[in-house]
């Protein structure tokens, strides 16, 4: 019998290597082991099959026959009536509630996956029933708009994205960029709004969040109380929305004026210099928290 | 001893207060399994040991039946199909399939050597099931022409089954008048690296009894919080590691099932176990392993006590007996469920490490015997159990685990007691041919 030469532990005859730590087993020359009895009778099965149980195995069984049942019934009952022509939609909708159900079964059973899996099947179905009539409308708005929902929810939560937050609000904001290039492409047919009113709006969000993110973060206090959170966010959406009521105005007008957005740039610069106050100065910030509460 | 009536009807069994919980929760990470196993020097004939299954089925009336979802609650009823036995696979304590079963909530398993009795949580507890596997070692023994024996404090085969085998103690004992055991706060929970999936990798440790019983007893403590001590060691400074900043750190506590039956006097053979959560504050610093064992005795002999024990009774068959539960409908009362069992289960515990005692085996088996198990399944939010049960001159500590390659915890388990003067030997079901 071996020793495992760094946790101490006596090894199963046998054994290649130590099962807590991995560390390889070397018995002197001309020594061998035989192997011991396993565990147990079966050998572990090798990973992924875990995923597809037997009654997994039953149940996408049952999806597949009741889908053959159900694409025959509608194909048949739409030939007797005469109503061949309209029998793409049904049967297209059946077949990817099918491949949903499959999908959900046979994949593992974690948030990213089957989300991402099932918002997929969403934008190929809304591509499918707008390309009925063999061309693209809606659905060019619609699907990319699950794309971007994608961005949003999913695409953060992955594991290598939750290691690299900036990389990820980096390609969240590439995405929403994209996206309102797509919208304004198909409704317009070139980039009319897009250059001139939400590149400019959504530049100036991107660089005030980044502004405040990098001024809390050299900030010496580190845990941002919930308040300057608050604040900063009113400040960002302010001053955005007077930047976004400024380029809508020379994209509109052909002048620069501030038509709506007057009272919410005097707010946020209020705000602004709130915070900066009681960031820069100790006896403003003492008096707006709970040091001097019971004084 | 005090005799408990069964008042529920023929045919209908409601379940025990600690078992219903297990039901509605069951799923492919939450198996609710655990299994026990006794290796024999002979080799197992399949053929003798479904007879010596057969002969059980009057006896052992409490395991006779199988589990029904009705409109508001599981419940059991009696189980007319055969009982089969199953060879055994590739690891223990899985999810189980019912139907492969006949329904049936206890899986009799074999292998060459091997004799072991796998069950669903519902049906009963690790005493429950360990009385079941000595009889049928029993049976099996007297049909195979090894010995003629009985296991000491086993069922007599004999004897007819009395009510009190099935009654629910937790009923007996409610007192509505007594204030409700308090909740307590989450505790910290190992997110472990690496990939994990449904396959339950098993490392085995077995340790001599008396050294680790002296290693115990220099330090004024049983076998058991010895173990538990060992546990949170392990687990602090895996917590350390993980959470740098101390005032960041979440306490750590374990879950260890109490057998209540000495405690409260009942025979019962269905579930009747309460869970001591017993663990330490790392946000208050640092515990030395001698710090952890005065605390973990402290907080045992505090579990164990009576009063407290009524206390957490009440809590719990309280919630049974609300009209809101009783009268709401199963498919309502499931994810409710599912939430009390995160809420007041898995969230307040760091790990589980249940301790079945010494096994108590008749000298006509002794020579016959090669290796005793007890494997737990492990849980989704605790991907490591830890088992014990002891047997001979030898404690078996099996490590039950989701991770594939993580075997962090068991590391420091073992090295811990090794550092600490106790040899200890290791199998696994793991690959380490690679």
């Amino acid at each position: 019998m071996a020793y495992c030469v760094i946790c101490g532990v006596k090894l199963e005859e046998g054994s290649k290597r130590c099962p807590l730590c991995n560390t390889e087993v070397h018995l002197p020359q001309g020594v061998e082991e035989q192997p011991s009895e396993p565990l147990f009778a079966q050998p572990l099965p090798p990973a992924g099959m875990g995923g597809i149980t037997k009654t997994r195995k039953g149940v996408i069984e049952l999806i597949l026959s009741l889908f053959v049942v159900s694409e025959l019934t509608v194909a048949l009952s739409m030939i007797l009536s005469g109503n061949l022509a309209y029998s793409f939609i049904p049967l297209f909708s059946i077949a990817m509630a099918t491949l949903s159900l499959i999908l959900a079964f046979s994949n593992k059973p974690t948030f990213s996956r089957q989300a991402s899996i099932q918002l997929l099947l969403i934008a190929l179905y809304l591509l499918g029933i707008d390309a009925v009539d063999l061309s693209l409308s809606w659905s060019l708005v619609a699907s990319p708009a699950l794309g971007l929902l994608w961005m949003y929810s999913i695409f953060p939560t992955h594991a290598r994205m939750s290691k690299a937050p900036r990389r990820s609000a980096v390609l969240v904001v590439c995405a929403t960029l994209a996206y309102l290039a797509i919208v304004n492409v198909v409704f317009s047919g070139s980039l009319t709004w897009f250059l001139p009113v939400a590149l400019p709006s959504l530049l100036v969000l991107v660089l005030l969040c980044t502004l405040f993110l990098f001024w809390f973060s050299k900030r010496r206090n580190k845990t941002i109380p919930l308040a300057d959170i608050v604040l900063g966010t009113l400040v960002v959406l302010f001053l955005s929305a007077t930047v976004f009521d400024l380029v809508l105005s020379k994209y509109q007008r052909g002048v620069f004026i501030l038509r709506w957005s007057d009272s919410l740039l005097l707010s946020g610069l209020i705000i602004f210099l709130f915070l900066v106050s009681v960031s820069v100065s100790r006896r403003v910030r003492r008096y707006f928290t709970s040091h001097n509460r019971h004084v | 001893m005090m005799r408990v009536q069964n008042t529920a009807p023929e045919g209908f069994i409601a379940l025990d207060n600690s078992a219903l919980i297990y039901p509605p929760t069951e799923a492919v990470f939450n198996a609710n399994t655990f299994r026990m196993s006794l290796d024999l020097a002979q080799t197992i004939r399949p053929e003798i040991l479904e007879l010596a299954a057969h002969d059980l089925m009057t006896r052992c009336s409490y395991a006779k039946v199988s589990l029904h979802k009705g409109f508001f609650w599981y419940f059991l009823s009696p189980n007319t199909k055969e009982m089969v036995i199953h060879p055994e696979g590739s690891y223990p304590s899985g999810r189980f399939f019912f139907k492969e079963n006949n329904s049936y909530l206890l899986r009799v398993v074999y292998s060459s050597h091997r004799i072991g009795v796998e069950c669903f949580h519902a049906l009963t507890d690790g005493s429950g099931a360990l009385a079941y596997l000595k009889l049928l070692v029993e049976r099996y023994c007297h049909h195979a022409g090894i010995a003629d024996f009985a296991f000491p404090g086993g069922l007599d085969f004999e004897q007819k089954p009395t009510k009190q085998e099935f009654s629910d103690p937790f009923q007996h004992l409610y007192d509505k008048t007594l204030p409700s055991y308090p909740k307590i706060s989450k505790a910290y929970h190992r997110k472990g690296t690496g990939s994990f999936d449904d396959r339950v990798k098993v490392i085995s440790a077995t340790v001599k009894t008396a050294e680790i019983k002296n290693r115990a007893k220099a330090r004024g403590i049983t076998i058991g919080e010895y173990l538990s001590s060992v546990f949170l060691y392990a687990l602090q400074q895996l917590q350390m590691k993980e959470v740098p900043k101390q005032k960041n750190r979440k306490p750590i506590r374990l879950s260890v099932p109490m057998n209540l039956r000495k405690i409260f006097g009942y025979d019962t053979m269905r579930n009747f176990t309460l869970f001591a959560v017993i663990g330490i504050e790392p946000a208050l610093g640092s515990y030395t392993f001698d710090e952890i064992t005065k605390e973990v005795h402290l907080q045992m002999g505090l579990s164990q006590d009576r009063k407290r024990l009524l206390s957490q009774i009440r809590r719990n068959v309280m919630g049974e007996r609300t009209p809101l539960i009783r009268f709401a409908p199963n498919v309502l009362k499931n994810p409710l469920f599912k939430l009390l069992s995160d809420f007041l289960g898995d969230d307040q515990y760091s790990g589980v490490i249940s301790n079945i005692g010494q096994m108590a085996l008749p000298p006509e088996l002794s020579d016959s015997i090669r290796r005793i198990d007890f494997h737990l399944s492990p849980g989704l939010l605790n991907k490591v159990a830890v088992a014990v049960i002891g047997y001979l001159d030898t404690l078996v500590i099996n490590f039950t685990s989701f991770f594939n390659e993580d075997t962090e915890l068991e590391r420091l388990f073992c090295t811990f007691l090794v550092e600490d003067g106790i040899p200890v030997t290791l199998s696994t079901n793991r690959n380490t041919e690679t």
